[in-house]
């Protein structure tokens, strides 16, 4: 089968559009075509909704020195529009390189699940969670499946084809809520297609959530020292608040303002690492959203900031100074959320990377004093003119490697610097979230850092 | 100005008689739903693209059966595609035979010329006038966009008349904060109330910290457009009162203050996003939310009007056809009151004058609300005077709500906000006065 046909995308209508763009004097041109189908199902307390839909649509950059536009629609490209006119500023469009060598994932070409299957993932999680939590009830759970396919095609020469899969699921549960009042708590998770989550797994991860949110937060004033276990859900959140940091032109001077030095930034244990064709993962692929390869880069290794990760729209239009701006390193990393989008640079699947050797069993025992914080209660507030960070916990103290009591509420949060320069441990359990891109983290021993009540 | 529409080539007795195939009895709700959107947005200066436009058109056809709804959705219209997406809802073999209706569409507006929206493209400049009319300047990033939405409803019994919206949003970016509005119209009037919003907003970057301090509140409208959004809308919408308890439970209850009487009345709102029919196709009506601070007629969709007779239809909203309509506000009316502005003031001496609100939100579980404010301006000597730093409202909202004391005798029509509700976004309209409040505690 051709790449053409295998997209979805008529062809005719592609090369008829870029013809009549170029015809209209704007030499930078880029037309990507795309369809999806998704399946959707949603249990609302006794509720249920089943959607299937199929989306079919277009977006054209163009431009020439002085101006650009951008147009999408459903169907098919148009030769005759609607175009907009060209204003300010100019375009550029990325010259093609030729992606290395990449073997499709097999699962791409398992069907989207069907409605009794998914309607029953859903209600196979409620009636584990009740069977976990006694009166634990899920209050909104929404699965989704889709795939999709297209194809970029620019005036440079690019025709490149793609394909994507992606199952999210994002659930709402309640406890029972004595003695204090309950409050619902939501995870949002990510796979390349619905089957890969487990009911039985989320419903103990759910109900451990409940169960320690439901107990008191650490009093206003009081600090909690010692060491710290956070969990993938804690570290990973931390790390997408972080990230900006890592993704677009940044000077030495940026850099070593914020973390106290330009090079040296994080402890030996700290690797991070950006891949957006990391195997298995909810965006792999070997192109971006502007058609430009993906690879692995690594950002930080061992401590040492290697440089930032940019597109190559951003390297052309950067002028950064200092050795960090020289560093920059250039990857596909154009994210398009749909044919609506305009490609965004970001995170594609931006991970710390695990240490196979060490399970977090041990990692727990080896804290002699300290806290498991075992989710976020909400986003990482990072500050980066003050180099800070605040982020809402819940957790268990621990004691010589034992869990001794919940602690329903509290702020981790203080220096950037000293959070990326505490990581003494790293475990080898790597879980990612759909955060800004898909973000990862296993669980991490870090030390000096303080847990307060507010 | 109503659109031109282009759904009215269909032939609706034939689209009426393709969705009687999917109703099994009485009980069953179906209906189709047309839509074409359009956007056009201008990103700040030197921000590229340079002029972008959107423009999408779909349908869904949607059946309700007992307490599970069955969707399929498509984008591009055509009668091959409607009769596929039957057949989906039907659980129908492909085989089997469904018509394909007869669906030509209009044309865009304006083709086969270029989209024009000069409104768009000039009001940056009036913006900029307006600004330096208040003697001051700041960097500014500011992106407009112009939607538009055309829509038709079927079902098998009513094919009723077409609806368009027509509207504006902004955003803008400065130095002291974010700042974004809803706007049915844009033109010079438009510009100069941003531009004094934004001198507020960029003025109060070197405002004195928020102390907390004892005395009444006046919401200006802007605000009070917020309030009822989220703590009357969002707390009366079926779906939500069905999260802790039936949501005609709540009607006769008391929920605020006996001076406010809430509507949420589509057929008021401003011209270009006035509604005669909701995202079903049902007659929209003027809902009392709150008479006299009780509550009489909660938001409600054709599905959950059939889980009570005593739940109205005709507020279900949908952002597009890939999603399903759930209850909604469209355009909330406060009620006003005796008072005049002067008196507010005065009644409000020594307290804080709360004009705008970057942010609220409700909890429907537990009824807590909480409205972030970018800045607030004492009270003094009937006047707005100094201005303090952020601020913030928690607390739950029949509490917050019981604390009025006095509605301003002016309303002002203002865009209450985006409301993301389940993903959906929507714009939301409200036309309130001011509001006076006493013994609510604002924190830092």
């Amino acid at each position: 089968m051709s790449e053409r046909v295998r997209s979805g995308v008529n062809p005719v209508a592609v090369e008829a559009t870029l013809k009549a763009l170029l015809g209209r004097g704007l030499p930078e041109v880029e037309i990507l075509a795309k369809r999806g189908r998704s399946r959707r199902f949603a249990l609302d307390g006794e509720r249920t909704a089943s959607s299937y839909a199929e989306e079919r649509g277009w977006a054209v950059r163009a431009g020439d020195r002085r101006g650009s536009l951008f147009a999408c629609g459903t169907g098919d490209p148009n030769p005759d529009g609607p175009w907009p006119p060209a204003y300010p500023p100019a375009l550029r469009l990325p010259t093609p390189v030729p992606p290395p060598p990449w073997k499709e994932p097999s699962d791409f070409e398992v069907p989207l699940i069907g409605e009794r299957e998914g309607l029953a993932l859903l209600e196979g999680i409620a009636r584990e969670l009740t069977a976990e939590l006694p009166r634990g009830r899920v209050l909104s759970a929404t699965l989704e499946d889709g795939s999709s396919e297209g194809q970029i095609t620019s005036s440079k020469g690019l025709a490149a084809t793609f394909r994507g899969r992606l199952a999210a699921l994002r659930l709402e549960v309640i406890g029972p809520g004595n003695p204090r009042p309950a409050r619902p708590a939501v995870i949002e998770l990510a796979e390349r297609e619905a089957r890969r989550f487990n009911p039985k797994a989320l419903a103990r991860r759910l109900a451990d959530r409940l169960a320690v949110g439901a107990a008191p937060g650490l009093a206003e004033s009081a600090e909690r020292s010692g060491d710290l276990l956070l969990a993938p859900a804690v570290a990973a959140r931390l790390l997408a608040g972080l990230a900006p940091l890592f993704f677009g032109p940044r000077t030495d001077g940026e850099i070593s303002a914020i973390l106290g030095n330009a090079i040296r930034i994080g402890s030996e244990a700290l690797t991070l690492l950006d891949d957006g064709r990391y195997p298995g993962g909810a965006f792999e692929s070997p192109i971006d959203g502007e058609g430009t390869p993906t690879r692995e880069v690594t950002i930080v290794e061992r401590g040492n900031f290697l440089g930032p990760v940019l597109s190559p729209v951003q390297a052309r239009g950067a002028n950064p100074t200092g050795a960090a701006g020289s560093r920059a390193q250039i990857s596909g990393i154009a994210r398009r959320a749909s044919f609506r989008d305009l490609p965004t640079p970001g995170p594609t699947h931006l991970y710390l990377r695990p240490d196979p050797k060490v399970a977090v069993g041990s990692l727990l025992g080896s804290v002699k004093i300290g806290t498991y914080l075992i989710d976020a209660l909400g986003p990482a507030r990072v500050d980066f003119s003050t180099g800070s960070f605040a982020l809402p916990v819940c957790g268990l103290a621990v004691e010589n490697g034992k869990a001794t009591a919940p602690i329903g509420h509290a702020w981790l949060s203080g220096e950037i610097s000293d959070l990326l320069r505490g990581i003494v441990g790293v475990g080898r359990d790597l879980a990612f979230l759909p955060l800004d891109g898909m973000v990862g983290s296993p669980t991490l021993l870090v030390r000096g850092l303080v847990l307060r009540g507010r | 100005m109503r659109l031109p529409m282009p759904f009215s080539s269909f032939d609706s007795a034939a689209l009426a008689r393709s969705l009687a195939q999917l109703g099994g009895s009485d009980e069953d709700w179906v209906d189709g739903f047309f839509e074409r959107t359009e956007e056009i947005e201008l990103p700040p200066d030197g921000e590229g693209p340079g002029f972008s436009i959107r423009r999408e058109e779909g349908f869904a056809v949607r059946l309700v059966r007992d307490r599970r709804a069955f969707l399929a959705s498509r984008d591009g219209i055509d009668g091959r595609s409607f009769s596929e997406a039957l057949r989906q809802v039907a659980r129908a073999l492909p085989a089997a035979s469904v018509p394909e209706p007869d669906l030509p569409l209009g044309p865009w507006p304006g083709a086969p010329g270029p989209p024009e929206a000069p409104e768009v493209v000039d009001f940056a400049g009036l913006l900029e006038r307006a600004i330096r009319a208040h003697h001051t300047a700041f960097p500014l990033r500011l992106t407009v966009r112009r939607h538009r939405r055309w829509l038709q409803v079927a079902t098998p019994r009513l094919v009723p008349a077409p609806e368009s919206e027509s509207y504006y949003s902004l955003d803008a970016e400065i130095p002291g904060g974010r700042w974004g509005a809803l706007l049915p119209q844009l033109g010079r009037p438009e510009a100069e109330a941003t531009a004094g919003h934004l001198v507020e907003l960029f003025r109060s970057r070197t405002a004195l910290p928020f102390s907390p301090r004892p005395g009444a509140i006046l919401l200006g409208p802007a605000a009070v457009a917020v309030l009822l959004h989220e703590a009357v809308a969002h707390a009366l919408e079926a779906d939500l009162l069905a999260l802790s308890g039936k949501p005609d439970a709540a009607i006769g209850v008391a929920l605020g203050s006996p001076i406010l009487s809430v509507l949420d009345d589509p057929g008021a709102a401003p011209a270009s996003v006035r509604r005669a029919t909701d995202d079903e196709g049902l007659p929209v009506c003027r809902r009392w939310l709150l008479r006299d601070g009780v509550v009489e007629q909660p938001l409600a969709d054709a599905a959950w009007s059939r889980s009570a007779s005593t739940l109205v239809p005709g507020a279900g909203r949908r952002a597009g056809r890939h999603d399903l309509p759930m209850p909604r506000s469209h355009h909330l009316e406060l009620l006003p009151g005796t008072t005049s502005e002067n008196d507010l003031f005065d009644g409000a001496e020594g307290g804080l004058w709360l004009p705008q609100v970057r942010r609220g939100a409700l909890d429907p579980r537990t009824g807590e609300l909480e409205l972030l404010f970018p800045f607030a301006r004492r009270i003094y000597k009937g006047e707005p005077a100094e201005t303090l730093g952020p601020c913030a409202i928690h607390g739950r909202l029949a509490d917050l709500l019981g604390k009025a004391i006095a509605v301003g005798d002016i309303r002002r029509a203002e865009g209450a906000g985006w409301c993301a509700k389940g993903g959906q976004k929507l714009p939301v309209w409200a036309t309130a006065p001011a509001l006076l409040l006493e013994g609510v505690e604002v924190t830092r």
